[in-house]
């Protein structure tokens, strides 16, 4: 007896269907009314913003497409775009590099693995904000970590002021970014590995696949769904850089790591610019929501039937 | 294969291992150590980390001298946090309950309406966010925070549940009812200690979140007695006359992260398993 | 008819707003932690003698425009404000600020406050922003450092060949000694100290009457390259190039810099709570000497639809008072009230003479988009700075600098 049925049963001997319904409806009404008015409403007023000059204090007045078209020649936002998503890239690559052989070795069952496991995992559940700070003492060239260090090993002679140059500032932040959410993408993929059945690895290994063959023909392709989750929120997550930038460097120097978020909230809430920083946040989302259905579609089943 | 049985190899795993799981914690040690150094020691580089003389609170306690001191910037936090947490379990159960188990209109157009909020970032919706919480008087409020970190959990908590109430037995629920208990009295008493693995995971997830967020609190707190822990703490960084107390901000960094370790250290089961309901699904 | 219906009701909320405030004897005000040396003392001393009672709060300078407006745009603002001067064209523009012509205007010393205040505190013919606190952009030397270096302790540097030899000479001392400090990467140190070097060539990176930037020109690229060859010649320590402004003052503090831009602020934080340190102050000077300098501080501001005008007034008139002048100059804010200047100095440090006169000679920018151009973080003044001082393409960056700069000044209209 399948569950509807079941369903049906029971409203029978309850009663009226439609109070049923009534109840229903409230359970989730909570639910619902906060994301209308504080996600759907506010996404709506994005868009209606967009077509304004909204002062942060004063009167807004329509202005059609001019905040569209000052976008154009915005020297700042394209450089920040470009520099989000070159940021994205590199570090989409950088943190599977480092969480697939990280889900490879925790793989498998085992106390002590566990331990490692825990402990690659343990920098994600600290902020973002307490891990920027971190980071931002680290970099510091007179009381810091790396410089001072990498001077005592003898790598370096003179101090290194990362913070003074964009490589500088770009690794340091990217190591940061790593060493604090590898562990997330981690535990996805290993979720992804321990759930393609034992039974398709044991016939491919009678037919004599090596484990690299295994791992890329049977494997790899097995898990395509939680790569594709893996993806969506590494890149997503890369895309929507903040906190780091923002405590770190301050988007500098001289503007080479201003992400796109960053200057959203610079143009709202630094300089006032309401409705043209809603316009950009339209740019951003639809370019958020391309490059996801783009990774959904480069990483859908090659036969059709999505499982 | 063969690696994983002879011994040299299995040696060589634990090597890696061991290597990799101390860098990956060191740098949360290395800020405990070095925040117990004297004010005067902290400034210079963190090598070694721990402190070669006397240990001392004198980070902690110039922390305290911050904002409008450390404890009422320490209880904003705790009240968000747990604020945060409260509703979202509360509004997630009854949700999660709602489209698990009842039929109604438009049932399946909310459900994918709640859940592809997840696909919107927040970030590009603060401005009206802010405008709407303004008109509420809930602008520098820590209850208008509250609700915008629920929100912001809705997708993932309401997932979450409805998947939990789904794996209980419709059989049980009947029992109950057949019995003559309310759908209320069904809810509380014999469900909720069904799903209470499920609620922990929800739980979790929203004091991490609400107690790590920056952006939100950064811009919707504007009075200084307001602060959470992290706009506090990026302010000290920011520095007074004179330079930044590095000491301070070691501490304040150890005070932040300290809750998020215990917790996930204590309920990791639970975490992990909310990380991978949704991979496997 | 609903004209008149609003008006009723606003009255009635006026009215009951109004006796709200009077039973209320609490002022709230913010201030940016820059007048942290001063601020509390003048509270506190208000407090003591009056029943209204001021709390104030103390801001991180880069956070207090974005949480000001946000606080007022939600309606949660404070009372009041030590606002930096430069802004207050903005908001006043916005509708922010209350207005206290009356208040102003009622005082006897009036005419006596600080013009470059009142100047930027006029909107409109308006006057939204009082004079508060002064600080004037000044040079500092070390005296210790130049008897080391084989200098005269007594005469500081008067023009831009004596920068450059003297902070040459300092560094000379070798080791962690430097010969001259800025900010790099902090925009309104550099405001502040930084564009009196274009000023004192009777240049501007910005129009006079504001629409055009200027940043093209033969003077800002001779001010650059002063900074450029201190920079080459190795007289800058490193740190110099990313220090957000948290290091501004206290790196002539830990007493191993030659040469420092600074304001007046920095004589009485040296001599309050750095009394070992021996230095001299001295104007900031053009190629050839003629002295500039950036009049900034604070004017003191109240948001607007605060009705409790009466403490506001109390508050203000106290700290014009002979007595507040001098404290607040003792911890190291000039006096802005003309009249008893003098007064308030007697007996005060004699290098605050130097501050109080180039404080007379300084300019103030006062523009709605301040903040924009100079002050923010991503903003191109600062871009122009980092890139000019350490960047290999000058030229370009000025250019581009200058094509930011004057399209922010196109959107005001």
């Amino acid at each position: 007896m399948s569950q509807a049925d079941l369903a049906v049963k029971t409203r029978r001997r309850m009663g009226s269907q439609r109070r049923r319904e009534m109840a229903g409806l409230l359970f989730v009404l909570p639910a619902m009314a906060l994301v209308l008015v504080f996600f759907l409403i506010p996404l709506c007023m994005t868009v209606w913003m967009s077509f304004h000059n909204w002062p942060l204090m004063g009167a807004p007045k329509w202005t059609g497409l001019d905040n569209y078209a000052a976008m154009l020649k915005d020297r700042r936002f394209w450089g920040a775009m470009e520099f989000t998503i070159w940021y994205s890239i590199v570090a989409t690559i950088a943190i599977f590099g480092v969480a697939f052989p990280l889900a490879l070795f925790v793989e498998r069952p085992g106390r002590t693995t566990a331990i490692y496991r825990t402990a690659f995992f343990l920098p994600v559940v600290v902020g973002f904000g307490s891990a920027s700070l971190l980071w931002a003492w680290f970099m510091n060239v007179d009381s810091g970590l790396f410089s001072p260090a990498a001077v005592a090993m003898g790598l370096t002679d003179e101090p290194v002021n990362l913070m003074a140059t964009t490589d500088g500032v770009f690794w340091s932040i990217m190591v940061l970014v790593v060493w604090k959410t590898a562990g997330f993408s981690m535990i996805l993929l290993m979720t992804g590995l321990q759930s393609v059945p034992h039974d398709i690895i044991e016939a491919a290994h009678i037919d004599g696949a090596n484990r690299f063959q295994r791992f890329w023909r049977i494997k790899l392709p097995l898990m395509r769904r939680t790569l594709a989750l893996a993806l969506i929120l590494s890149v997503a997550g890369s895309m929507l850089a903040f906190d780091q930038f923002y405590i770190i460097s301050n988007g500098g120097p001289r503007n080479s790591t201003l992400t796109a978020v960053y200057w959203i909230f610079s143009q709202s809430f630094v300089s006032f610019k309401l409705g043209y920083g809603a316009a950009l946040s339209m740019v951003l989302l639809v370019i958020l929501v391309i490059i996801s259905i783009a990774q959904l579609w480069l990483l859908r089943s090659p036969t059709g039937d999505a499982k | 294969m063969s690696a994983r049985v002879n011994p040299l190899g299995r040696a060589a795993y634990h090597m890696i291992g061991t290597v990799l799981a101390l860098t990956f914690i060191a740098p949360l040690v290395w800020a405990f150590l070095s925040s117990l150094k004297p004010a005067a020691e902290a400034r210079l580089p963190p090598l070694p980390p721990w402190p070669t003389g006397s240990v001392t609170v004198e980070n902690y306690v110039a922390l305290d001298g911050y904002g409008v001191g450390f404890w009422s910037h320490a209880s904003n936090s705790v009240i968000v946090s747990i604020g945060t947490v409260v509703l979202t379990v509360i509004i997630s159960v009854l949700g999660g309950y709602g489209f698990s188990r009842f039929r109604f209109p438009f049932k399946s157009v909310f459900f994918i309406m709640i859940i592809s909020t997840i696909m919107i970032p927040f970030q590009s919706i603060l401005t009206p966010l802010f405008l709407i919480l303004s008109k509420a008087g809930l602008q520098n409020s820590l209850f208008g925070l509250v609700l915008i970190y629920v929100t912001l959990q809705l997708p993932f908590s309401i997932f979450m549940m409805r998947n939990a109430f789904d794996a209980v037995p419709i059989e049980i629920e009947e029992a109950a009812r057949v019995d003559g208990a309310s759908v209320f009295t069904v809810l509380t008493r014999v469900m909720l200690p069904l799903v209470a693995p499920g609620i922990v995971t929800v739980a979790i997830f929203a004091f991490l979140a609400a107690w790590n967020e920056f952006l939100a609190a950064l811009i919707f707190l504007t009075d200084q007695e307001k602060y959470t822990l992290p706009v506090l703490i990026v302010a000290v960084r920011s520095g007074r006359y004179g330079s930044v107390d590095w000491g301070a901000v070691q501490s304040g960094v150890t005070v932040m992260m300290i809750p998020c370790v215990i917790l996930f250290l204590l309920l990791q089961r639970y975490y992990v398993r909310g990380l991978t309901a949704g991979a496997v699904k | 008819m609903l004209r008149t219906l609003t008006r009723v009701s606003a009255l009635a909320l006026a009215v009951g707003m109004g006796t709200a405030a009077a039973a209320q004897d609490t002022l709230t005000m913010w201030a940016r932690t820059d007048v942290q040396n001063f601020l509390p003392q003048v509270v506190e001393a208000f407090n003591a003698s009056h029943t209204t009672q001021v709390e104030v709060q103390f801001i991180p300078p880069g956070e207090l425009v974005q949480k000001f407006a946000t606080a007022a745009a939600g309606g949660s603002a404070p009372d009041m404000l030590s606002l930096d001067l430069i802004y207050t064209p903005a908001f006043a523009a916005a509708g922010q600020l209350a207005d206290l012509t009356d208040i102003a205007k009622a005082l006897p010393y009036f005419d006596q406050l600080s013009p470059a205040h009142i100047q930027a505190g006029t909107y409109d013919g308006r006057i939204y922003g009082v004079p508060f606190s002064a600080d004037s952009s000044v040079l500092l030397w070390n005296k210790d450092l130049y008897a080391k270096a084989g200098l005269d302790p007594e005469v500081g540097p008067g023009n831009w060949a004596q920068i450059e030899e003297q902070a040459k000479a300092v560094r000379a001392l070798g080791g962690d000694v430097y010969g001259y400090y800025f900010s790099g990467a902090c925009a309104g140190c550099n405001a502040f100290t930084f564009l009196p070097y274009i000023w004192s060539q009777g240049a501007d990176i910005v129009s006079a009457d504001g629409t055009t930037a200027t940043l093209d020109t033969p003077e800002v690229r001779g001010a650059v390259d002063l900074y450029r060859r201190l920079i080459a010649a190795d007289a800058v320590p490193p740190s110099a190039e990313t220090d957000t402004g948290s290091s501004f003052f206290s790196a002539f503090a830990g007493g191993n810099i030659g040469i420092a831009t600074s304001g007046a602020f920095a004589i009485g934080i040296l001599n309050t709570q750095y009394a070992d340190m021996n230095y001299g102050v001295t104007y900031i000077p053009g190629p050839d000497g003629q002295p500039s300098s950036f009049g900034g501080g604070d004017n003191f501001v109240v948001t607007a639809g605060m009705e409790d005008m009466t403490a506001v007034g109390e508050f203000i008139d106290f700290i014009y008072s002979p007595e507040m002048q001098k404290l607040m100059a003792e911890f190291g804010s000039l006096p802005v009230r003309g009249d008893v200047a003098a007064q308030a100095l007697e007996g005060l440090d004699t290098r605050y003479g130097v501050a109080t006169d180039a404080m007379a000679k300084g300019r103030t920018p006062s523009t709605v988009v301040y903040n924009d151009i100079y002050n923010s973080a991503t903003g191109p003044w600062l871009q122009f700075l980092q890139e000019s001082f350490y960047g290999d393409d000058v030229d370009g960056s000025i250019m581009i600098a200058q094509e930011t700069m004057q399209s922010i000044l196109d959107g005001v209209q």
